[in-house]
């Protein structure tokens, strides 16, 4: 069925993008539910996922959409200062910084997502978003980790949003921290950076066995020190051991 | 508990020709048959007649059902009905799913048919996805306390408390001021009947003076909230100190305030004759108008001005609910408000009508941008017509001008819309009419009570339609101008209606609360308390190293679980799996393998 539809894409026919949208139940949901009363029509391309606030949307569940081959994820929520959780569409906006940030280290436009606010009253609104979106992802064409076998960087950056230590200084930042605001987001970036570049590695030693730091560093394409770096931070975090040597170089597996 | 093996009912509604006119029901019915797990799929002309619901609960009976999905219209309205088939049948309520394809399908993708229904196969194959993986929930259920906070004695505080006193609740009543009765205390006389509003305001402040169930304290606010539905616990502050109380409900009503010009704006201000109509009001109730030659009243007066989204305030709070309304309110003040006030238009008519009636001579020009005077006000605009006040429309945009004549007399300059020419108007008084704004009250009330306060800067109704006078926290109700402008009227309807909705919970002593909380997995729990942190109702509290959640206080938005640095915390009916399964089953040929075939 869906093999069947990705299918016609490669025989040519006009490619009919498919998003997936997480509504928030008491705006956006509430939003699209008038859009339908109202009669207003828009393209079949969406796909909604109802959920009971947009704070709920956490990173990983807009990532995997992507990984399954989603063209685009829309997130929908109340306006600032509607939720009606009082905050949640904050939390969701704080944590869409960090996204888009997380989109472009897993090689997908940023662009396929979108974080819009839709009101239960805005039935015309959700219309013209739908309209707007599923033209600008059909200039993009398909998500091209449909044809891409074994993303690994994607993966990666799906296993650094699952993380301890990246889920928390994420979610730090949504309350008060003491250092400058610019200075807090340059930080999460770099942890983020590195969390992925480590899932990387974890993830071929997950997947060979056991390998040398040269090795890994021709797999993941990322530097030989870098690699380096975070073999010794892997180590440290019971993460990794050794696993004897190669060509007079360490081999290292999964702890 | 063992996992029973999921045998899954699917029944596809062609709601008419609602759904069927576009959507090939028979065919969606026929694809559901073949998804994996699905024992049972039909469709019917109407799944939610009698017959239709009769249906879902046989099948649930002859084909030993335990999962539900109906394919049908949205949720927000109709859940609530098949969940009690369900419930009917001996299924627990939350092993139910609904697809819509009517709101989200038939009705937005008319000209479509086949797209239509392929999407209507996909959001059914969604639905059937996530019923896999539903589970039972149980509903807590708490006791509630059989009394009441009022929060506010005007009209709609005090209808609210007697109709529970009268009930036999036992009601406590707080107003900030000394006196009772609120705006409506003030007020002259009360269109369309002309009576003067003591006649309506006294009798109730009789009442609750003298009624035995209801505890009366004046210069008296609410300090501190704390607890939950059927158990609040109240900290009231007064002229003798702190006190403290445990009640059921709270019904908040503290009412408004009217919108005050800027200085400057027609002259408001700066000339003693440019005043307010509440002003005009206090001014007829004294006499104090007399008979003069001419009086002009200029409507939507800081009303109507196109909505501001927050957003584009400047240096919007992050999360801050109270800092949200302050700034709405700051803005307001240069800006105006977006919404109509309702009442003005009325209030001005009968402002115009108590100067005809006593000084026929007097010339009463309107200007409006738009007249809004509804149902049986209509007949009252009339009266003033025959009364010979003159109403003169403008452009809303164009707003009527200002200035004064060499003799120092107002006039008033306006772009008659119907000539198409500027008329200027020679005025002893200029009246101004003005919304009905939020109060500086309910900043510190939705703060402590944690009611969520909509762009309008009101406090903001569960649903605007369906949900009028309940709030977003169970157990508090609104009630009055609080939530948005009302007259006398509608203020009282509103009192009943909130008294009628506390009084449901009180009267069954015992309330289910939502199935959808926050549930912490203690092995994965790390104690970390970002969770306590981020949750604006403080239902999770760190004990003993880990997290708990008091689920009567948990709201379900899940904000916590997306961001708990162990993922630690799963959403009841939403958790991660039960989302993504939806997107797999859309996305993946893993996930539509549970297509047999």
């Amino acid at each position: 069925m869906v093999e069947e539809r990705f299918e016609n894409e490669k025989l040519g026919e006009e490619f009919e993008p498919l998003i997936v949208a997480y509504c928030c139940n008491w705006c956006s949901y509430a939003g699209a539910d008038l859009a339908g009363t109202s009669r207003f029509e828009y393209p079949t391309n969406i796909r909604i996922v109802r959920i009971m606030c947009t704070g709920r949307v956490d990173p990983t569940l807009v990532l995997e959409a992507l990984r399954m081959g989603a063209d685009g994820v829309l997130i929908a929520g109340c306006h600032p200062g509607d939720c009606h959780y009082q905050k949640g569409n904050f939390m969701m906006e704080k944590r869409f910084d960090y996204l888009k940030e997380a989109l472009k280290n897993a090689g997908i436009e940023p662009k396929r997502v979108r974080l819009e606010w839709v009101s239960a009253s805005e039935g015309g609104k959700w219309a013209a978003l739908i309209r707007e979106m599923t033209e600008e992802i059909k200039q993009l064409g398909p998500n091209p980790l449909r044809r891409t076998k074994a993303p690994k960087r994607t993966d990666a950056t799906i296993s650094a949003f699952k993380s301890q230590r990246l889920r928390w200084v994420v979610g730090r930042s949504q309350i008060k921290v003491e250092i400058e605001e610019e200075k807090y987001r340059q930080t999460v970036d770099l942890i983020m950076q590195d969390e992925i570049e480590r899932h990387m590695i974890t993830g071929a030693l997950k997947e060979k066995g056991s390998l040398t730091a040269e090795e890994l560093a021709q797999m993941t394409g990322l530097q030989p020190s870098k690699i380096v770096q975070h073999l010794i931070a892997l180590r440290r975090d019971g993460k990794i051991s050794e696993a004897g040597e190669k060509n007079n170089q360490y081999l290292y597996q999964l702890a | 508990m063992m996992k029973q093996e999921p045998r899954i009912g699917v029944f596809v509604c062609s709601c008419g020709t609602n759904i069927g006119g576009v959507v090939n029901v028979p065919e969606v019915a026929e694809y559901a048959r073949k998804i994996a797990h699905v024992m049972h799929a039909e469709h019917n002309l109407y799944m939610c007649s009698e017959a239709g619901l009769t249906t879902i609960k046989e099948s649930i009976r002859e084909h030993n059902l335990n999962r539900v999905v109906v394919a049908s219209c949205t949720p927000r309205t109709h859940e609530p009905l098949f969940r009690a088939a369900c419930k009917e049948a001996g299924l627990n309520p939350y092993l139910f799913e609904m697809a819509n394809i009517r709101e989200h399908d038939s009705w937005v993708h008319p000209h479509e048919p086949e797209k239509a229904t392929q999407k209507a196969k996909d959001i059914v194959r969604m639905a059937v996805a996530k019923a896999i993986l539903l589970e039972p929930q149980n509903e807590p259920e708490v006791e509630v306390k059989g009394s009441s906070l009022v929060i506010g004695a005007g009209v709609a505080g005090m209808t609210a408390a007697l109709s529970m006193a009268n009930q036999g609740f036992k009601v406590h009543l707080i107003e900030k001021e000394k006196e009772l009765g609120g705006m409506a205390q003030k007020l002259y006389k009360l269109y369309p009947t002309l009576a003067n509003a003591s006649e309506v305001v006294e009798p109730l402040i009789d009442d609750v003076k003298s009624h035995r169930n209801i505890e009366l304290a004046t210069s008296t606010t609410l300090k501190e909230a704390s607890g939950y539905i059927g158990n609040f616990n109240a900290i009231l502050t007064g002229p003798e100190g702190d006190s403290e109380l445990i009640v059921g409900t709270i019904i908040v009503a503290p009412g408004s305030s009217n919108y005050t010009p800027p200085k400057g704006l027609y002259e408001y201000g700066l000339n003693d004759n440019v005043i307010t109509q509440k002003e005009l009001d206090e001014k007829l109730r004294k006499g104090e108008i007399g008979e003069p030659e001419q009086i002009v009243m200029i409507q939507c007066v800081g009303a109507r001005k196109g909505e501001i989204r927050p957003t584009e305030l400047e240096a919007f709070p992050k999360s801050d609910t109270a800092e949200l309304l302050r700034k709405i309110l700051k803005a307001r003040k240069e800006e105006g408000w977006p919404y109509c006030s309702r009442i003005c238009c009325m209030n001005a008519i009968k402002n115009a009508i108590l100067i005809k009636e006593k000084s026929p001579k007097t010339d009463v020009v309107v200007l409006f941008g738009d007249l809004r005077v509804y149902k049986e006000y209509e007949d009252f605009y009339r009266k003033a017509r025959d009364l010979e006040v003159r109403f003169i429309r403008h452009i809303e945009e164009v707003r009527p001008g200002i200035s004064q004549t060499p003799e120092g007399k107002l006039q008033v300059m306006v772009y008659d819309a119907l000539s198409g020419m500027e008329v200027t108007f020679p005025a002893d008084w200029v009246v101004l009419s003005t919304p009905l704004i939020p109060s500086k009250d309910e900043i510190m009330l939705a703060r402590m009570l944690k009611i969520p306060i909509a762009t309008d800067g009101f406090l903001m109704e569960a649903h605007l339609k369906l949900r009028p006078v309940d709030t977003n926290v169970d157990g508090v109700f609104i009630a009055g101008t609080v939530s948005g402008p009302k007259d006398i009227s509608e203020s009282i309807i509103s009192g009943e209606a909130a008294a009628a909705r506390a009084s449901i919970l009180m009267g069954n002593r015992k309330v289910k609360t939502d199935a959808i909380t926050a549930v912490v997995d203690e092995e994965l729990c790390i104690g970390c308390g970002l969770c306590e942190e981020i949750c604006p109702y403080g239902a999770p509290k760190i004990e003993e190293g880990k997290s708990k959640v008091r689920e009567i206080l948990c709201r379900g938005c899940g904000s916590c679980a997306a961001e708990c640095p162990k993922r630690a915390i799963t959403m009841r009916h939403y958790s991660d799996g039960q989302i993504l399964t939806q997107v797999k089953a859309l996305l993946t040929s893993e996930g539509s393998k549970e297509v047999g075939q």
